[in-house]
């Protein structure tokens, strides 16, 4: 029997989690036992029957890969199925594809985590794995921003992370909004006011196109070196392998070559 | 040794026959003054034209529009995956040209990690018989891009026109096959080996073209293009395309469909980013694609020098001009440097 790699393999709801006013997450469970293995940093094409399929990137993995988390903004079509989906329901999903960040690599260092918005998803697998073998690292630092205070994802995690003594969280708001005591500026600003140190420090950032831009800038003029910075490129990848040609920068395929990437290894204006 | 075969031209149409009891037959046929191919049909008359069928064969190993799965609408969850043809299949008069555009596509649907199943299957149930051109139509540039019009390349049997008949010849064991034939004669006769002539569209080399990413010239170039994408479809080489899911009275089908960067829709995202958004953007992506992208992927440049861009193109002025007159600006500038550099070491 051929496999088809564009045909989806059916997964189920198993929890829904409502994280923000647009923003709700899905614990999902391949349907024949498969396990999902994403690395951090790795995505999966989530479809739902009769609308497409879109990339989400893989925020969760759980400790035995019996299921793994997406998270969805609310956008288009498919996202709009998707927030109607209710735990025993079933998707079809695709992957895990493309390259991870290199935690391997990065043992040692300090890591600096800066998400904008539902740009934190593709972080959070670094987090975890972070906390799973924290002896292995130094310094975790994260800044986290969002429009509104609700717009703020992941509540529990921020929680834990705010009581973890190992961790150092900053949680920005764009704009001043009423009831918000916490910090306000957006992130690349928030960025330039911490100014952390590149020395033995990696920093992972992700957001919307613009965030990662003038993130990426404000960590130039701190002196970060561009192979101690990485991103993860939200472009619009769609068919996941490679093939379909629409994620190219250059001669390179975001989601084959990447997402992951350090900014060393994409030219300026892809950003 | 493996010798050419003759062939009467009275005999080809009773040849075709006889393989079209045991396989599927594609031939080119003239509509409207275009070549196309089509299948097999005893009762139309068979001709070949001297070079270029206008309409690539890309279609018959990656369709327009691919069901990929099927299910039912009514259900939540139905999706079954089609399986993939597998009918032995022949396909005559296909130039140098294409095999190099099949060539291409092989390297994207299956020199890959995650290789397609129904191209495979595609590749894999065709016998290729190949023709060598008799000449270079006015478009024709592929010697401009390191093909010759006489390769045999890539075929499974090459054919060729000599004076009152043809020659043919197997170059692979599937080929062999349908050299048994009561209509085939070895000879000791050859193709007449023959001097191609340079095209139109000479082009610098890909490393210049990376060079010009920044150019000035995206936006002189994207003034003489409509970006409507027509090229696109009319390439042998240009295979992006996008999944959907497509409903018809309860049952559904998920699909590739071809799609094109020459469309804004394209690279649009949930949310309306789009990182190439104005046409200068997409025109440098495609002529770069063509002539540097797909060589740093792939080790081949993603022309093969077949014209059919121009043909289609409303302007008449496709990629092949878009990448002379890249290359001529290349050239301009290297003179420009080389000049600079005079003066500098004089002052």
């Amino acid at each position: 029997m051929t496999t088809i790699e564009l045909v989806p393999k059916p997964a189920t709801i198993k929890k829904v989690i409502e994280e923000s006013r647009d923003v709700k997450s899905y614990v999902l469970q391949m349907n024949r036992a498969q396990k999902m293995a994403a690395r951090p940093g790795q995505f999966v094409e989530v479809s739902v029957q009769g609308f497409g399929e879109a990339t989400f990137a893989v925020t969760r993995t759980a400790k035995d890969k019996t299921d793994f988390t997406i998270s969805v903004k609310r956008m288009g079509h498919l996202t709009k199925m998707l927030h109607r989906a209710a735990p025993g329901d079933v998707v079809g999903v695709r992957g895990p594809y493309g390259n991870s960040f290199p935690v391997d690599a990065w043992k040692g260092n300090g890591i600096v985590v800066i998400g904008g918005g539902i740009g934190l998803a593709p972080l959070r697998p670094v987090i975890d794995h972070i906390l799973q073998h924290r002896t292995n690292f130094g310094k975790l630092e994260i800044i986290f921003g969002a429009r509104t205070p609700d717009d703020i994802l992941y509540k529990e995690d921020l929680r834990i992370w705010e009581n973890d003594k190992s961790i150092a969280l900053h949680t920005t708001i764009d704009v001043p909004f009423e009831g918000w005591s916490g910090r306000v500026g957006v992130v690349p600003v928030v960025v330039k006011d911490l100014a952390p140190r590149p020395d033995n420090k990696i920093a992972i950032v992700c957001g919307p196109p613009i965030m990662i831009k003038f993130t990426a800038a404000a960590l130039r003029e701190l002196k970060w070196p561009g192979n101690r910075v990485y991103t993860t490129l939200e472009m619009k990848m769609q068919c996941g392998i490679g093939q379909c040609g629409r994620c190219n920068i250059g001669e390179k395929f975001i989601c084959k070559d990447g997402p992951v990437f350090s900014l060393d290894q994409i030219p300026e204006h892809a950003l | 040794m493996n010798k050419w075969h003759k062939m009467k031209r009275t005999d080809l149409q009773k040849f075709v026959s006889r393989l079209a009891e045991k396989w599927e037959v594609w031939v080119p046929y003239r509509a409207d003054g275009k070549w196309e191919f089509g299948i097999y049909d005893a009762m139309k008359d068979l001709d070949f034209p001297e070079s270029i069928i206008h309409v690539s064969l890309k279609s018959l190993f990656f369709p327009k529009r691919r069901p990929v799965a099927k299910y039912e609408e009514d259900s939540k969850w139905s999706l079954q995956a089609v399986v993939p043809e597998d009918r032995p299949r022949i396909v005559i008069g296909l130039h140098p040209c294409d095999v190099a555009g099949i060539e291409y596509m092989d390297k994207v649907f299956l020199k890959s990690e995650h290789k397609d199943a129904m191209y495979e299957a595609e590749r894999e149930r065709t016998m290729l018989i190949g023709m060598i051109c008799s000449e270079m139509e006015d478009n024709c540039h592929c010697t401009d891009r390191g093909l010759a019009p006489d390769s045999t390349r890539g075929m499974d049997v090459a054919f060729v026109e000599a004076d009152d008949h043809y020659l043919f010849k197997s170059m692979t064991d599937r080929g062999k096959q349908v050299m048994q034939s009561e209509y085939l004669k070895e000879v000791d006769e050859k193709p007449e080996k023959k001097e191609w002539p340079a095209g139109k569209y000479a082009i610098a080399s890909p490393e210049e073209f990376m060079e010009m990413y920044d150019d000035k010239i995206w936006h002189e170039l994207s003034d003489i293009c409509l970006t409507c994408g027509i090229c696109t479809y009319a390439c042998p080489t240009c295979v992006c395309f996008l999944v959907t899911d497509e409903k018809f009275k309860g049952k559904g089908e998920r699909v590739t469909v071809w799609d094109s960067c020459q469309l804004q829709s394209y690279s649009r995202m949930a949310g309306g980013h789009n990182t190439r958004k104005t046409p200068a953007s997409r025109v440098r992506n495609r002529t770069l694609d063509k002539f540097a992208y797909s060589h740093l992927r792939y080790g081949q440049i993603s022309c093969t020098g077949c014209g059919r861009c121009v043909m289609v193109c409303p302007l008449k002025r496709s990629f092949p001009q878009l990448g002379a007159r890249l290359s001529e600006r290349i050239e301009e500038k290297k003179k420009g440097k080389a000049k600079a550099g005079t003066r500098s070491k004089e002052a």
